[in-house]
């Protein structure tokens, strides 16, 4: 598993600068629902995975809307072609070796304080943004029970538009599925699904 | 009623810059190749979520049919931008006596068959993510009109990132049988509803 200590200066200024790039790519960058996250928590961010961009999105919600330290789990390789990443709170994991436990454990430790955030991609690989399911992976599960602090699953689904503008635009649909340890794995993906599907309808009648 | 320009340079100038923007902005365009009949124009019918939808369906039909292209547009499009205009754009203004010139004006390019002419029935934009297509009954008055000198083309285009910086673009098209003369609109928005959904359905089984 890759893991380095997160450098404050470096996570600041690169969450400023992918700030700067989105501003300069994207049209709005709109959070549908207001959501504030439980004082005193950490917070678990599972985000649906469609692209390039998610995990720019998902620290661009930790660092201006949940006000917490973010930290995002990567695949290894992914990681390894950009290694300055692990000083920004990246670290790998590896679905294929026995290491993935190391990675699920790490995640699991970092919730226990209530200034972090994580945040990690429950499908586990890229599926298209139209999908009306979300799968999620059973390493979920096993991260989670290994949460000793007080943590908020919150759902991120991230739809992509573009209607009057030739920018895009993200929409972030926010939704608290609960506390870990008060949640258990089956009803966890229900929720998440039954989020996504309400994402989808709330979609059709966002401001553009 | 604003009616289309000539200019072949203008023509020349804009259709160079779509060339361009569609090339810089996206990283791959794909399309199915289908056939139209030379001898008869062409009614593309489109979903419209964007304002690149008309712009992607123009540069395919210029690599495609070669057909001269017109796209019916909202009145304050044309006005805001003009430019359109000399890439075979005209207005309609819903809900005023114009509607009916703009309809008559679409149903007399259509007896030629070099022409193809674009119309977005859905009447504005709308997200990306609908499920159900609606048409407003305009189309019917121009299928009447046109007397069945025109092949119609059913269009359903989405956006994705996938694992690229830059979206892709997909367009499916399907050749329709029969011109829906004298028959309801609920058979021609059914008929679309298939398609779409059909074109939904392949894009979210994409490989990524």
């Amino acid at each position: 598993m890759i893991s380095r200590p997160r450098r404050k200066i470096l996570a600041d200024l690169f969450a400023k600068y992918m700030y700067y790039r989105m501003r300069k790519t994207f049209n709005r960058l709109q959070v549908v629902n207001k959501f504030e996250p439980r004082s005193g928590h950490s917070v678990l961010l599972l985000c649906n995975h469609f692209g390039w961009w998610d995990g720019l999105w998902a620290n661009y919600l930790a660092y201006w809307h949940l006000d917490r330290k973010s930290y995002i789990m990567m695949q290894e390789d992914h990681l390894q072609a950009r290694m300055w990443l692990s000083h920004c709170g990246a670290f790998s994991i590896n679905r294929s070796s026995r290491e993935m436990i190391t990675s699920l454990q790490h995640a699991a430790g970092l919730l226990d304080d209530h200034e972090n955030v994580v945040i990690v991609f429950p499908q586990g690989e890229l599926i298209s943004n139209h999908t009306t399911e979300i799968k999620v992976e059973k390493g979920i599960e096993r991260l989670i029970k290994n949460i000793k602090g007080p943590c908020q699953i919150v759902y991120n689904a991230v739809l992509v538009e573009y209607f009057e503008s030739l920018k895009p635009s993200a929409y972030f649909h926010l939704y608290d599925c609960g506390l870990a340890g008060e949640v258990s794995f089956d009803e966890l993906t229900t929720r998440i699904n039954a989020f996504h599907q309400q994402a989808l309808k709330a979609q059709l009648n966002v401001e553009h | 009623m604003m009616y289309p320009k000539e200019n072949a340079l203008v023509h020349w100038i804009f259709s160079s810059y779509v060339k361009w923007l569609v090339g810089k902005t996206f990283n791959k365009f794909n399309y199915n190749n289908i056939d139209v009949d030379a001898g008869k124009s062409v009614l593309l019918v489109a979903n419209h979520f964007s304002f690149w939808d008309g712009l992607i369906l123009f540069l395919i039909n210029k690599r495609l049919w070669k057909k001269k292209f017109h796209v019916m547009i909202l009145k304050e499009t044309a006005v805001h931008s003009s430019i359109l205009r000399y890439a075979g754009a005209f207005s309609v203004s819903k809900n005023s006596r114009e509607m009916l010139q703009s309809l008559n004006y679409a149903a007399g390019l259509l007896q030629n068959p070099d022409n193809l002419v674009l119309m977005f029935p859905q009447g504005k934009l709308y997200s990306n993510f609908v499920d159900h297509v609606n048409f407003n009954k305009g189309i019917m008055r121009l299928i009447e009109k046109a007397e069945g000198k025109f092949r119609l083309v059913f269009a359903a285009t989405f956006i994705q990132y996938l694992k690229h910086k830059k979206p892709s673009v997909t367009v499916y098209f399907k050749n329709e049988p029969g011109n829906y003369a004298g028959r309801s609109i609920k058979e021609l928005q059914d008929n679309y509803q298939q398609h779409y959904q059909a074109a939904k359905q392949l894009e979210t089984e994409i490989e990524i």
